[in-house]
């Protein structure tokens, strides 16, 4: 039971942290909570089985078309739901535009691919019972994600850019940082990084149309229990949230475990409203 | 020529005789078509039954018109695409009631839309035949022009509990059910009544259809002792990590349940074949073949008639097919014993079958019971053995 809890915990937490991160990704050049997270990691796993299963494509071409598919939903998210509200951030219209793209997405790949499950192929027919790749590969490509943003933002110009921008927009701009192009550049990486998320996640999830919503709620889990915009928190948040909620699977199962999951998520906000890993900001008054 | 009083007298009183004698007036409600109102989810995603349904009405309606209709009077065929919508439903009703003058309706054909329309059409006396399971929508008392032409959900969970403890003989049964409403309705109704025959309900649970390992729920049902598990959930994809687990597991246990658990798709989601074995999904006599591959003598004509027409089987079930037809020649043959299109001849017709014989099933209605389908022709069927639209019949029926 240890060893199922662990396999099945860590696979799923790591697809809701990649999902944390994709938030994350979002929120840094924008401020923006975009509710598309869930949808560009429900869209990974449908273009992977698309490119993959349907058109036949090798594994390698069908993983890098569903990344570029999704990196092109990311920047219409931007231009589409994020960019006419940007001036208006203190209204949170962001909530309203965000939902209506992610909604659109949904009934659009409910229409065209289907309202039932599809399969996703064995991508590399690696490992059986609690070794097999199913659980093990979203663990793996959680943790390259996660190595190569560290990368991307601390040893790269772009990367060094991405975060001054996140810092503060107007000094940013202020140095003459194209402000504009690193958001829709940030949307693009918050596509593939959802990308990564729903293929390497979609043995476990199958490609379901549906996938997009729970994963847009239980993604958004480990950004609030790790603090926004701190991806190691949601890394952290994210795989804490699926040991937890499979061990509750075990011990209660059914419906229980989401009342069991939800009840420890507002006791820990209680605790620390900032979140485990956030720092709260001072104000100035 | 003199004209006489007396001519004059006689010439009147023949043209009044005459007039009073009219000219016999065309019979147009002789002669006009009757119309059968079609509320089908055509598009969208609950579009697939409708597909096989409508290719049975076509077939039908084709047959009945060559041969040169109802008494010379051709059947037409009034269709509205609901596209699943209960408020288009409620729409094309209100427009095939008010403005087509249908004579009958067929559908809807999914409970959620019926739900909406069955209420109006009883205000409109509007005789309907549909194929929904929920069982509110049929009480004779409330809506004593609708009349149910395939089994209610009670049905369904008496076949079930009826193969599992005197065909498979066990008594230790874990009921699971999706956390949809008709998920959790099924479930608690299930449960119920496999108690009430004696059988122990070792295991109970409704599960998130997204949930992505099945493993507690299954191996609390084990250690719970369960013998068989019966599934009540549309959901494919939970299905199928049923059946992924069962076999990760090791466990030899038998399925049974909902229709669903035989659908094409899971061919494509099961991680090897043989893990959709030792499943067992409703399905019906009509539509089943024995251990020899053949079906019965009544069925087979109708395949092969079917063939013969070009309609395609392949991608649908053979009891949508059937059932659309039967819901054409009820209406058909209701007009021709009753001699018009008037809805109290419709429905007393109907009203006044025994064991009818369709090609889907054997109807009976009386007006205190518009459950038309007889239990004992519900089966269940091999799920994993789909063939032109029909099903092995599961281990145990002779």
């Amino acid at each position: 039971m240890l060893a199922s809890i662990l396999a099945s915990g860590l696979a799923a937490g790591a697809i809701y942290a990649l999902v944390g991160v994709t938030y994350n990704t979002m929120y840094s050049t924008s401020r923006v909570m975009s509710f598309t997270a869930g949808q560009l990691a429900m869209l990974g796993g449908v273009f992977g089985s698309m490119f993959t299963l349907k058109l036949g494509l090798p594994a390698v071409v069908g993983f890098a078309l569903t990344l570029m598919a999704c990196a092109i939903m990311g920047v219409i998210t931007e231009f589409v739901a994020v960019r006419p509200v940007l001036k208006n951030l203190d209204q949170h219209l962001y909530v309203l535009s965000t939902l209506a793209v992610a909604l659109m997405i949904q009934q659009v790949a409910a229409i065209k691919w289907g309202t039932e499950p599809q399969p996703f192929p064995r991508l590399l027919g690696w490992g059986s019972g609690v070794w097999d790749e199913k659980f093990w590969l979203p663990v793996v490509a959680c943790a390259i994600t996660i190595l190569s943003l560290e990368y991307l933002y601390r040893r790269t110009l772009v990367g060094r850019a991405f975060l001054a921008i996140a810092e503060d927009n107007f000094a940013a701009r202020a140095l003459g940082l194209p402000e504009r192009n690193l958001r829709i550049a940030s949307y693009a990486l918050a596509g593939v990084i959802g990308g990564v998320a729903g293929f390497s996640g979609g043995e476990l999830l199958l490609a379901f149309f549906a996938n997009g919503a729970l994963l847009n709620f239980y993604g958004f889990v480990p950004v609030a229990l790790g603090g926004l915009g701190n991806n190691r928190g949601a890394l952290i948040g994210g795989l804490a949230l699926g040991l937890f909620q499979q061990a509750a699977n075990f011990l209660v199962g059914g419906i229980f475990s989401s009342v069991a999951v939800f009840t420890l998520f507002i006791v820990v906000l209680l605790a620390a409203p900032q979140g485990l890993f956030g720092t709260s900001t001072a104000r100035r008054v | 020529m003199a004209i006489s009083r007396r001519d004059v007298v006689l010439g009147g009183a023949g043209s009044l005789g005459a007039a009073s004698l009219s000219f016999p007036l065309p019979a147009i409600a002789d002669s006009e078509p009757i119309r059968i109102g079609c509320l089908a989810a055509m598009t969208g995603p609950s579009s697939a039954p409708t597909i096989g349904f409508n290719r049975g009405v076509n077939f039908a309606v084709e047959a009945i018109n060559a041969a040169g209709g109802v008494k010379g009077r051709k059947i037409e065929i009034v269709m509205r695409d609901t596209q699943g919508d209960p408020t288009k439903a409620v729409n094309a009703t209100q427009e095939l009631i008010s403005q087509a003058k249908v004579h009958g309706i067929w559908g809807p054909l999914n409970s959620g839309e019926a739900l909406a329309t069955t209420p109006i059409m009883a205000r409109a006396k509007m005789p309907d035949i549909h194929p929904c399971v929920v069982e509110t929508l049929i009480d004779p008392v409330k809506y004593p022009h609708a009349f149910r032409l395939a089994p209610s959900n009670s049905q369904w969970d008496d076949a079930v509990r009826n193969y599992c403890l005197n065909v498979l003989k066990v008594k230790k049964i874990a009921v699971i059910g999706d956390t949809t409403g008709y998920g959790v309705t099924a479930l608690g109704a299930s449960v119920a009544a496999f108690k009430k025959d004696g059988a122990e309900v070792v295991y109970q649970a409704n599960i998130d259809s997204t949930q992505p390992d099945m493993t507690p729920d299954m191996l609390r049902a084990k250690t719970a002792g369960a013998e068989a598990i019966v599934v009540w959930s549309v959901s494919t994809g939970m299905e199928a990590r049923m059946f992924n687990t069962r076999a990760a597991m090791g466990w030899d246990m038998p399925f049974v349940g909902h229709p669903s658990m035989a659908s094409g798709e899971l061919a494509g989601l099961v991680e090897k074949p043989e893990n959709w074995r030792k499943v067992y999904a409703i399905g019906y006599k009509s539509c089943s073949y024995d251990a020899a591959g053949k079906l019965p003598p009544k069925s087979q004509d109708l395949v092969d008639r079917l063939t013969r027409a070009n309609v395609a089987l392949h991608d649908t079930l053979l009891w949508w097919i059937a059932g659309g037809i039967d819901a054409i020649e009820l209406f058909a043959k209701a007009v021709e014993t009753s001699g018009s299109t008037d809805a109290v001849g419709i429905v007393a017709y109907l009203n006044s079958l025994t064991k009818y014989p369709g090609y889907f099933g054997n109807y009976t209605f009386t007006p205190t019971q518009h459950n038309g389908y007889p239990t004992d022709e519900i089966v269940m069927s091999e799920a994993s053995t789909a063939k032109n639209g029909t099903f092995a019949l599961a281990p145990g029926y002779s």
